[in-house]
């Protein structure tokens, strides 16, 4: 298995008066309440976990949100830029840039073609539909993204892999008659693609293009049935089974000394969840294409929106709930062992530790924790036996539904 | 017009029946009170569909035929892959002018329907006679920093409930304005939810960007070559009566009306208001040749 370190960068320093008053802490929260010395340093500490996870051999993800506490990478692309410079060895993933909201899926080519060049082909392009309040910050109209989201994709392929000079696209939401990127990537015929996604028709889909599927804390049965729809697809495509690397799960994760350490630092991780994903209803259950239609009665009655807003999360729950991985490096082995078999197979695991309110140093005792001692233990594993595992997995779909 | 709907005449008349437009299929909505004679009143629906219950309904119908279709993609109206901007809804309405029985028709346009209704009228539709824009969209007037109304899907349904009405406690129940909502509850079917959000999703696909208005239309109003009626909400405070003022005047010989005590939706805040307003127009002779 592979661990991958994600770091938001988050802002967790505006007064709690502030975003308790705010009705969004994202899109419409001032800019005033960032202190740029403080940003400053931020960056510094980030980008030196990152030097850290590059001698240690943890794979580094980024990504890029918007005009919010949650995260200051406010572009993929500059922030895997520089990564690719800081480092020498590991490989590097962006989830990535928000492909829905920028206007030209060619640029985007030509910026992760550049990067891919300068860390000599140690690039991974992961894609993500976004939504909410990164269409508000983007201006990007919230209707039909997973159309844009696919359009996109495929122009950025073309552009990746097209080496004969111009080509012209005329599609429903992009057009650029005239496509001929320098420099070309460096990996033959292009970096890997992932995609964050747990929508089922999207992990089909994920499937059938051979694409990395990777989950965002969707816990043991979410990401079964994403990885169960994936292999589905591509079997009834004729295509071969995939590998355990096809698929991804991220996750808060804290790895300390004792138990009680990796509980009492993985519950300063909550606060992304606690506070951080705090919307107003326009920028989420009310903004156009957030629910299907047919839906908006449920979701309206109860409350609901797709995202509902958790504020006490014990970590020992997320735990239960295969949402975070934390405790001495032997109690995390053990749990990303479970996750493993319970989900039919994996091959990364992408760490979200430099959350909420760990601190720097915090932060690198765990990464040289797990690179050190967990991630050996996780090599050269068993095969999963699939058949035990889907069985599994049913009863438990079935006893969460009864 | 394949399957062109029925001419409902005779008397009182409601019906929700669809119409074909070449591939294009439209719920329709159409309420008679009189025998035919007078000329038809198309209404072109803003951020909602026409409610059948709308408490401006009969008494208009005394006034016309009202044959109110939902836009593709509003109501029961199915919105096709591709059918998604104002082009497509300005040549929907041309045709549905053109495929409309008998001679002469008058238009009224709602908020955002009154901007598919403005940017129809300058292409001088020969089966147009009249019309009437309702606290209408489709301009910027304002410097680039300067809204001319709040952001439709940004801003809180509060903020949009508060500035749609002139007293929002007063609201027609089963009838929805900006803002809509804040006043989701229990009273609300589930058939009003699921066409309250196809609505709110069809109007974004059309409106996003540029928001609720086309940058070009402002060159174009003196195009508008029938009698026009320009009523305002005297408390709308989505889009000020200052805007239509400023929208009348680019549109030759248009007349300008506030109605008190109504917001961004007087036709639903002030019934009574609204209706008498429209009949007075379409009662008068043609003020540019009167005034010729």
């Amino acid at each position: 298995m592979e661990l991958w370190n994600h770091c938001e960068n988050p802002y967790p320093f505006v007064p709690n008066e502030v975003l308790e008053q705010a009705p969004s802490v994202r899109a419409s929260l001032p800019n005033k309440y960032c202190d740029p010395k403080i940003a400053a340093r931020l960056y510094d500490e980030v980008f030196d976990e990152y030097r850290l996870c590059d001698d240690l051999g943890l794979h580094i993800v980024t990504n890029e949100h918007h005009s919010g506490i949650n995260n200051l990478w406010a572009a993929s692309p500059v922030i895997t830029g520089i990564i690719a410079r800081l480092t020498s060895r590991v490989r590097i993933l962006s989830l990535g840039t928000l492909i829905t909201v920028r206007p030209d899926p060619v640029r985007v080519a030509e910026e992760y073609a550049t990067i891919d060049v300068l860390s000599r082909g140690r690039l991974e392009i992961g894609f993500v539909k976004s939504g909410a309040t990164e269409m508000v910050s983007g201006d990007a109209n919230p209707m039909r993204i997973r159309e844009r989201e696919w359009e996109a994709i495929d122009l950025i392929e073309k552009s990746l892999t097209t080496h004969d000079g111009p080509f012209s696209w005329e599609g429903k939401f992009f057009i650029h008659p005239h496509v001929n990127i320098w420099p070309r990537p460096y990996q033959q015929p292009r970096p890997e693609f992932w995609a964050a996604t747990s929508d089922l028709p999207t992990c089909a889909e994920l499937g059938r293009r051979g694409m990395i599927n990777t989950l965002l804390f969707g816990g043991y049965d979410r990401t079964r049935q994403a990885f169960d729809a994936y292999k589905t697809a591509r079997s009834e495509a004729g295509l071969p089974a995939p590998d355990e690397d096809r698929f991804s799960y991220m996750a808060f994760a804290y790895v300390g000394d004792t138990d009680e350490e990796g509980l009492q630092i993985g519950q300063k991780i909550a606060w992304f969840l606690t506070v951080s994903i705090k919307s107003a209803p326009q920028f989420s259950k009310f903004q156009p294409g957030a629910i299907a239609p047919e839906m908006a009665p449920a979701a309206w009655r109860t409350g609901a929106s797709r995202r509902p807003r958790p504020t006490n999360l014990d970590a020992e729950v997320l735990i239960s709930q295969g949402q975070m991985f934390a405790g001495t490096p032997d109690t995390v082995v053990k749990q990303i062992k479970e996750f493993r078999r319970r989900v039919g197979g994996i091959e990364h695991i992408i760490m979200m530790t430099r959350q909420g309110l760990v601190t720097h140093a915090e932060a690198e005792k765990s990464f040289t924790l797990a690179a050190r001692e967990v991630l050996p233990q996780l090599q050269d594993l068993p095969p999963i036996d699939e058949d035990e595992t889907r069985w599994l997995a049913q009863r438990s779909i079935a006893a969460a539904a009864s | 017009m394949a399957g062109a709907a029925q001419h409902c005449g005779g008397s009182l008349m409601s019906d929700v029946d669809f119409l074909n437009v070449g591939p294009f299929q439209l719920e329709v909505l159409r309420r008679a009170n009189r025998p035919p004679g007078q000329l038809p009143l198309l209404l072109i629906h803003g951020i909602n569909n026409i409610n059948p219950n709308a408490p401006f309904l009969e008494a208009l119908a005394e006034h016309g035929e009202i044959v109110a279709p939902s836009h593709p993609g509003f109501g029961h109206s199915p919105r096709a892959q591709d059918f998604d901007t104002m082009y497509d809804l300005v040549h929907l309405y041309l045709a549905v002018l053109d495929n409309l029985p008998g001679e002469k028709i008058t238009m009224i346009g709602f908020s955002f329907g009154g901007w598919i209704a403005a940017e129809v009228a300058i292409c001088r539709p020969h089966k147009l006679a009249r019309l009437v824009l309702v606290d209408p969209v489709g301009i910027k007037i304002g410097g680039r920093e300067e809204r001319d109304f709040p952001h439709f899907f940004n801003t809180s349904p509060d903020e949009l409930n508060r500035r749609a009405w002139h007293d929002s406690a007063k609201q027609p129940p089963g009838n929805y304005g900006l803002g809509w909502h804040t006043v989701i509850g229990e009273a609300m079917s589930d058939e009003e939810m699921v066409v309250l959000a196809r609505n709110w999703d069809a109007l974004c696909i059309y409106a996003w960007r540029p928001h609720m208005y086309n940058p070009q239309l402002k060159h174009w109003l003196h195009r508008i070559a029938v009698p026009t009626l320009v009523l305002w909400g005297a408390s709308d405070r989505i889009v000020t009566p200052d805007y239509g003022r400023t929208y009348c005047g680019l549109i030759p010989g248009a007349r300008f009306e506030l109605i008190d005590r109504a917001g961004h939706h007087p036709e639903l805040e002030q019934p009574v208001a609204f209706v008498a307003a429209v009949a007075d127009f379409l009662t008068k002779a043609d003020p540019r040749v009167a005034s010729a």
